[in-house]
C-alpha cells in the first residue's frame, strides 16, 4: 500500500497525539480517584492501561518515521513531524507518572497512602493535572496557539499547590511521621512533573505552528 | 574522504556526546557541592546549565538541517530521530544536576545530608557521572558492549535508590521529616538522571541493530 499523502499523515499525527494525551489525562484522573479512595483495583487498572499509552506512542513514532521517509517534509511540515516525536516522549512520561501514583496506592493498600488532611490538596492537584492534559490534547488536535498559552497559567497554580505541600510537610507539627512524608513528597512531585510535561506538549505545538519557542511569542 | 553528509551526521553525534560530557561534569560538581556544602560550586552548576540548553538547540538545528536538506533514509534516518530523542534526555539530565545544586544552595550553610547518608550520595554521584560519560562514549563509538554496561550500572543506581528509602523508612531514622523530604527528592533526581542515560544508550542500540532493547523499567 502506498503511503498516505503528507497532509493526511500530519492530520493523523495530531489526532493520535490528542488521543494519547487524553488517555494520559484519563489515567491520571483514575489514579487520583484510586489515591483518594484507596481503591486498589482501580489502581491496578491504571497500571495495566499504561501499555495502551505506550502503544499509541509507538504508532506515532512509526507514522512520523513514515512521513519523514516517504515525504521528506520541510519547513512547517517538518516541524510538525519532529514536534510530534518529541511530544509523544512527554506524553508517554505522563502515562508513567500516572502509573507511579497508582503504584503507591497498591503498595500501601489497604492503608490509605494519604492522611485525611492532605487529600483535598491532592484532589486539587489531580483536577488541575487532568485539566492540563485535556487542554494539551485539545491544543495538539486543534493546533490552537492561543489556547496553548493558557497552560502556562494553569501550571503556575500547580506549582503553588506543590510548594504549599512542602510547607505542610516541613511544619514541625506534622504528625504523620517520615514514611507518610516520603510518600507525599514523591506523589506531589509526580503531579508537578505530569503538569510540566503537559505544558511542554502544548509548547511543542506552538513551535510546530509558529517555528518559535513560546517564550518568544507576544502572548 | 568523508562527504559533507557524513560530516553532518558526525557533527550531530559530536554535539550529543559533548552534551553528555557537560552533564557528567555538572553532576560531578553538583554532587560535590552537596557533599562539601560548597555554595560557589552549586552556583556554577546552576549558571552553566544554560550552556547545555544551547548545545541542545544547536544539535536540534543540525538535525533539522539534515532532515530538510538530505532527506536521510534507513539507518541514517534512525540516527537523526534518535538524536532528537537523545537531546531531550540529555538536556533533562542537565536539569536534574541543576536540581541537585539547587538543593545544596537552598539549605546552605546547612548541609542537606546527614553524615550517615552522605556516602550513598557520593556513590550515586559516581555511578551517575559514569553513566553519562559512558552514554557519551556509546554515542561516539556505537559500541554495543559499552551500551550493555549502562544497564548494569543502572541496576547499581536502582539498588542505591531503594536502599535510601529503607534508611528513611527505618524507625531509627533520627533526622526528622525535613531532611527526609530533601533526601527523597535528591535520590529521585539521581535515579532519573541514570534512567535518561540508559535511554540514550538504548536508542543507539536501536540505531545499530534496528531493534529496541527491552522496555526501561520505570
Amino acid at each position: 500500500m502506498p503511503p498516505a499523502p503528507l497532509p493526511q499523515q500530519l492530520h493523523e499525527l495530531s489526532e493520535l497525539l490528542g488521543e494519547m494525551c487524553t488517555a494520559a489525562a484519563s489515567a491520571l484522573n483514575r489514579a487520583t480517584t484510586a489515591l483518594l479512595g484507596s481503591r486498589e483495583r482501580l489502581a491496578a487498572q491504571v497500571v495495566a492501561g499504561d501499555a495502551a499509552i505506550d502503544a499509541l506512542r509507538a504508532r506515532i513514532e512509526d507514522l512520523a518515521g513514515d512521513a519523514l521517509l516517504f515525504h521528506a517534509p520541510v519547513a512547517g511540515d517538518l516541524r510538525a513531524v519532529v514536534s510530534a516525536i518529541r511530544a509523544a516522549d512527554d506524553i508517554e512520561r505522563m502515562g508513567d507518572l500516572a502509573l507511579h501514583i497508582a503504584d503507591v496506592v497498591r503498595m500501601r493498600h489497604p492503608q490509605p497512602a494519604l492522611p485525611a488532611e492532605v487529600r483535598p490538596a491532592f484532589a486539587e492537584m489531580g483536577r488541575l493535572a487532568t485539566a492540563l492534559a485535556l487542554k494539551a490534547a485539545d491544543v495538539a488536535r486543534s493546533r490552537n496557539v492561543l489556547m496553548a498559552a493558557e497552560l502556562d497559567t494553569d501550571d503556575d497554580e500547580m506549582d503553588v499547590l506543590h510548594q504549599r505541600m512542602f510547607e505542610v510537610l516541613m511544619d514541625p507539627a506534622w504528625p504523620h511521621g517520615v514514611p507518610a512524608a516520603v510518600d507525599i513528597t514523591l506523589l506531589a512531585r509526580y503531579y508537578e512533573r505530569f503538569a510540566d510535561h503537559a505544558v511542554v506538549v502544548a509548547r511543542e505545538t506552538v513551535y510546530a505552528v509558529t517555528g518559535k519557542e513560546p517564550d518568544a511569542l507576544p502572548i | 574522504m568523508r562527504d559533507a553528509y557524513q560530516e553532518q551526521l558526525d557533527d550531530l553525534a559530536d554535539a550529543l556526546a559533548t552534551m553528555c560530557a557537560r552533564v557528567a561534569e555538572a553532576m560531578e560538581k553538583a554532587t560535590r557541592s552537596l557533599l562539601e556544602v560548597d555554595l560557589q560550586l552549586a552556583e556554577e552548576v546552576i549558571s552553566e546549565d544554560v550552556r547545555v540548553d544551547e548545545i541542545r538547540a544547536a544539535a536540534e538545528e543540525r538535525a533539522f538541517a539534515l532532515l530538510a536538506l538530505q532527506a536521510p533514509v534507513a539507518t541514517d534516518l534512525r540516527i537523526v530521530v534518535s538524536a532528537i530523542h537523545g537531546a531531550g534526555d540529555i538536556e533533562r539530565m542537565g536539569d536534574l544536576a541543576l536540581h541537585v545544586a539547587q538543593a545544596a544552595r537552598r539549605r546552605h550553610p546547612q548541609p542537606v545530608l546527614p553524615d550517615e547518608v552522605a556516602p550513598y550520595f557520593a556513590e550515586m554521584g559516581r555511578v551517575g557521572v559514569e553513566l553519562a560519560q559512558k552514554a557519551g562514549d556509546v554515542i561516539r563509538t556505537r559500541d554495543l558492549e559499552r551500551a550493555a554496561e549502562l544497564e548494569s550500572d543502572d541496576d547499581a543506581m536502582d539498588d542505591l535508590h531503594r536502599h535510601m528509602f529503607t534508611v528513611l523508612m527505618d524507625r531509627n531514622w533520627s533526622h526528622g521529616v525535613g531532611p527526609a523530604v530533601d533526601i527523597t527528592l535528591l535520590a529521585r533526581f539521581y535515579e532519573r538522571y541514570a534512567d535518561h542515560a540508559v535511554a540514550v544508550a538504548r536508542r543507539i542500540v536501536y540505531v545499530v541493530t534496528g531493534r529496541m532493547p527491552g522496555p526501561l523499567a520505570v
